[in-house]
């Protein structure tokens, strides 16, 4: 010890001042540097602090949306045609699976799912952030659902995601009329700016889903979650709950519209029922139905292929996209313009050989022998085209479209449906303006009787219909009935509107609706078939034709290949007395309308008339 | 020698056991909150912390009672065993992401270039006592320190640990600027220095050390991968605000958005949670040992007590304000604990032991011409 002691370098006074100098010089760089830390954390936690607060709070705190579950959709008694139910997803979130392709692998597997299919969906996220959670899978049954929760822990990366969706409790159930939801595009996105919409947030795409968006639509939530920095729920901060969507509560009955498409079911064509005096349509059917449950999630390319290559046209909503010659039914215009233009009286006679000589031309009635003196009331019921040759012939074009415009023909019905075609009704300017062609009379003989340039909707029909028997008054058809908020307020509540008035007088239209009662209920009628025991209705056939063809003059309509055979129509209404239904049916290539179009008519006015039956019955015990 | 004097217990450094005690109450604290929510097994971080302190102030109970100058005959024996743990590491050490860091011991991994730095300061004070004539030292009285410095900073470059490596230059350049230097040694050396920093940038950084660099210059430029450390430990620091979130409630650090919360980056749980005043109490309790350390360097009456003491400080002066500073966002993230705070028990032991010669200088610092 001694040995190191007095080895030690004793310092003089001066050595011992010059360390001390820079020993104060190292305490001087020392305050200095600590200074800087000083400041630095002022500036960190005073100066910026709210800022990174802010930032700190963002990290923390994770925003939710929370879907809203649509408004349902109700019948006119306030029976569910749709509502919501829970929709699985699966969800992908990359950040969180560390070994995606043994995951995938096994999710492949549960999914029966081709893990190439998976791998693509991925990769269309790539440009996605890695906690950015996507789906991978819509609408996961049960039984897969449970699997995966069983198997959370071997599954790291997949979430499942809940969300209401559409449930649709009648199946196809007037698919045409209430229409899909779709994940929004971006055009869609622009349009709705002012909503709470994201990418992938489903939307109206047709009919009344898409009409009324802004009702069915609803008020996302939002949850305010806090998060760790691997995105795990840690506890729930706020909630801010969705708000449903408002209820519509549409005119149509499910009964009656179930009857119309049962009805209607190997059939391609479209059934409307309206109430007479309102204009409400009590069913709205267009067969072949679209299958509604394949759009949730996004269709598939090949359901979607299948539908748009159906020869029957399912995607078509008939009713009012289908465009066809009324036929036989546009004697109703005939009629009444020419007992109003004192063209006819209920007492002239015209004599029918079966065929009508114009021109150089033999017009043919359809009934090739013939059916003698006809009056008025017999060429209706028997749907004489001679009698209404004549009359067209008298009348000229431009009158009968002038009496066709004001039953509401050529012209869209104003329901607030979307792509709804106008229909057509020729008339001299028309024809220069289209063709650039003078009108031949010879063709409006063909006008007279429905066929030639004549294109009409089966919403129209319906509602000429309607309008002959209801005192002339055009209603414009509604299918909404009212919508309620989701504290059950009615907010809105749909009056019937008048859009205008049958030319003619009542004296005219009673002529012609006691006229179509014969249809029905007379012998020779061509409308028996839709005769009621208890009630009396009143309506008349149509036959469409679709081509004229020579070799196909005679041949019975099961020989004529399915395209070629004619349209049948069957318009009608009851009571006839005091008409309450009118029911329109048109069946695409159905041959005659009193056979095969009267029948189906038939059968929504049973069912109508013993719904009312029941109901007075239960009034009155 | 082991003979028992009762001047050592009067003059026992009672002030500066009581800012390392103040110092390791504030960072147990801590760490108990940095690894509260962290998913880990076994012992807590906290409690090995503790363990190592305990040994710790029994080391610093036989250091002090030892006279400091037996380390000038030791030394060089000190200065090789550093260095061949340094070597062993690098040979037969426990990889960590990566790096050759660690030596297992069966019940503590030692990290060797954490001694390595007190050993340097040791051997430079030596080197430095026995050689300073007065006159200042000249270029070529330097090359010895520069190859003592050398060897260990290879080594530890090597593993790769660049933080670690440069303190021991720090170390070098702090104590041989505080012996005398001569002004032309002064000029060549820093020149030389300043032509060196784009070679070494270009050829002895691993590309993930000039990509912090880079990062660090600008964080906001990728702030999910390379800047994310930067990122979420300014943010923690600076949303602590006046008084903190509280003990506990620090949401940077226990939603695990900090990473290396209870090590490099403990002193961001600390900010978050105590504010501004407590950064300032614990930035205080620092500066008071810097300077206390300081002032028992002056107070040594030998120079070898000087040069040691003052060694010492700049070690955890330089530590310390290099991890503060890159947990702040002023330097670069490289891997530099806070010294008695962050979790570590090499680092915590040569620290412990670093203050132990501390207050063995100050003890005899009437004695030394007894």
């Amino acid at each position: 010890m001694s040995r190191f002691l007095t080895s030690i370098h004793k310092m003089d006074e001066a050595e011992l001042n010059t360390l001390k100098r820079r020993i104060d010089i190292a305490t001087a760089v020392a305050i200095f540097f600590i200074a800087i830390l000083i400041v630095r954390l002022w500036y960190l936690q005073i100066h910026r602090g709210d800022d990174y607060a802010q930032l700190s709070e963002n990290n923390r705190v994770r925003a939710q949306d929370l879907n809203a579950p649509r408004g349902n959709i109700l019948d006119r008694q306030g029976r569910i045609i749709i509502t919501n139910r829970p929709c699985f997803n699966i969800v992908w979130v990359r950040e969180d699976a560390p070994n995606p392709d043994v995951v995938l692998k096994k999710l492949s597997r549960i999914l029966h799912e081709d893990i190439s299919v998976l791998l693509k969906r991925i990769r269309s996220y790539a440009d996605h952030p890695r906690y950015m959670p996507f789906r991978l899978q819509e609408d996961i049954d049960w039984r897969t659902l449970v699997y995966i929760e069983n198997h959370r822990l071997d599954l790291p990366g997949v979430r499942i995601e809940v969300l209401p969706t559409r449930d649709y409790l009648h199946g196809d159930l007037a698919s045409h009329l209430i229409g899909y939801l779709g994940e929004i595009n971006e055009k869609e996105m622009k349009k709705h700016a002012d909503g709470d919409y994201d990418l992938g947030d489903q939307i109206g795409k047709m009919g009344i889903e898409k009409i009324y968006e802004k009702y069915l639509h609803g008020e996302k939530g939002r949850k305010y979650l806090e998060v760790d920095v691997h995105g795990l729920e840690q506890k729930q901060i706020k909630v801010r709950k969705p708000l449903p969507g408002d209820d519509l509560q549409l005119t149509i009955d499910i009964d009656l519209q179930e009857t119309a498409e049962k009805a209607m079911a190997d059939k391609a064509g479209a059934v409307i029922a309206m109430d007479v005096k309102t204009g409400k349509l009590l069913a709205m059917a267009s067969t072949p139905a679209m299958h509604l449950e394949e759009f949730i999630g996004g269709i598939s390319t090949v359901a979607w292929k299948g539908m748009l290559n159906n020869p029957l046209h399912p995607l078509i909503d008939k009713t009012i996209q289908g465009q066809y010659p009324p036929g036989s039914t546009y004697k109703i215009v005939t009629a009444l313009a020419a007992l109003s233009e004192g063209a006819t009286t209920p007492e002239t006679i015209v004599y029918c050989p079966g065929y009508y000589s114009f021109g150089n031309r033999k017009y043919g009635c359809w009934k090739k022998t013939g059916h003698g003196p006809v009056n008025l009331r017999r060429a209706l019921k028997e749907s004489c085209d001679v009698y209404f040759y004549q009359m067209g012939q008298k009348l000229g074009v431009d009158t009968l479209a002038r009496y066709a415009h004001s039953l509401g023909l050529g012209s869209k019905t104003g329901l607030e449906m979307e792509n709804e075609k106008s229909g057509l009704t020729p008339t001299e300017a028309w024809k220069r303006k289209r063709y650039n062609e003078s009108w031949q009379d010879g063709e409006t003989l063909s006008v007279a009787i429905g066929q030639g340039f004549n294109l009409t909707t089966p919403l129209q029909v319906c509602r000429m219909t309607a309008a002959t028997v209801n005192g002339g008054i055009l209603f414009q058809p509604q299918i909404v009935e009212s919508i309620t908020d989701p504290d059950g307020k009615k907010i809105k509540q749909f009056e019937p509107i008048i859009e205008g008035h049958a030319l003619g007088t009542q004296e005219d239209l009673d002529i012609i609706r006691e006229a179509l009662t014969a249809v029905v209920n007379e012998p020779h009628g061509t409308g028996q078939a839709s005769r009621l025991k208890e009630i009396s209705v009143g309506g008349k056939t149509g036959t469409a034709q679709v081509i004229h063809l020579s070799k196909y003059r005679d041949a019975k309509p099961e020989e004529i290949p399915y395209k070629y055979r004619d349209h049948a129509w069957f318009t009608c209404f009851a009571p006839s007395e005091n008409p309450e239904i009118a029911v329109t049916v048109l069946i695409e290539h159905g041959g005659h309308g009193g056979s095969a179009a009267g029948p189906v008519a038939k059968q929504i006015l049973q069912r109508y008339f013993a719904k009312k039956t029941a109901v007075a019955q239960k009034l009155q015990p | 020698m082991l003979r028992f004097d009762r001047r050592l217990v009067l003059n026992f450094d009672w002030v500066l056991l009581l800012i390392l005690v103040l110092i390791g109450i504030m960072g147990l604290t801590n760490l108990y909150s940095a690894s509260h929510s962290g998913r880990m097994l076994g012992t807590p971080v906290y409690m090995k912390q503790l363990y190592f302190f305990i040994i710790g102030f029994g080391l610093i109970l036989a250091i002090v009672s030892v006279d400091y100058k037996v380390l000038l005959s030791w030394n060089y024996s000190l200065y090789v065993i550093a260095c061949l743990l340094l070597l062993f590491s690098l040979l037969f050490g426990k990889s960590v992401a990566n790096t050759q860091r660690w030596i297992n011991f069966g019940f503590f991994y030692l990290q060797p270039s954490e001694p390595a730095k007190l050993t340097l300061v040791i051997t430079l004070a030596s080197y430095y006592y026995r050689k300073d004539t007065g006159k200042g030292f000249s270029l070529k009285e330097l090359t010895v320190p520069m190859l003592l410095t050398a060897l260990p900073f290879l080594l530890i470059l090597k593993q790769p640990d660049l933080g670690t490596a440069l303190m021991l230059l720090f170390i070098f350049v702090s104590m041989t600027l505080f012996v005398k230097l001569r002004w032309q040694t002064l000029a060549i050396l820093s020149g030389t220095c300043l032509s060196a920093i784009p070679i070494g940038w270009k050829f002895f950084l691993k590309p993930y050390q000039r990509q912090r660099i880079e990062t660090f210059m600008n964080p906001e430029g990728d702030p999910l991968n390379t800047g994310y450390h930067i990122m979420q430990s300014k943010i923690a620091v600076g949303s602590g605000l006046k008084f903190g979130k509280g003990f506990m409630h620090g949401t940077q650090g226990q939603l695990d958005f900090l990473p290396e919360r209870h090590t490099d980056f403990a002193f961001s749980v600390w900010a978050e949670e105590w504010g501004f005043v407590g950064s300032l109490i614990l930035l205080g309790c620092y500066f008071f040992m810097i300077l206390w350390g300081l002032n028992i360097a002056v107070s040594s009456r030998d120079k070898f007590g000087v040069l040691l003491a003052f060694g010492i400080v700049s070690l955890i002066f330089w530590q310390a304000f290099i991890n503060l500073a890159m947990v702040m966002g002023l330097l670069p993230v490289v891997g530099m604990p806070l010294p008695l705070f962050s979790y570590g028990g090499s680092s915590l032991m040569t620290t412990m032991i670093g203050i132990g010669i501390l207050m063995n200088i100050r003890m005899r610092r009437y004695m030394a011409s007894s």
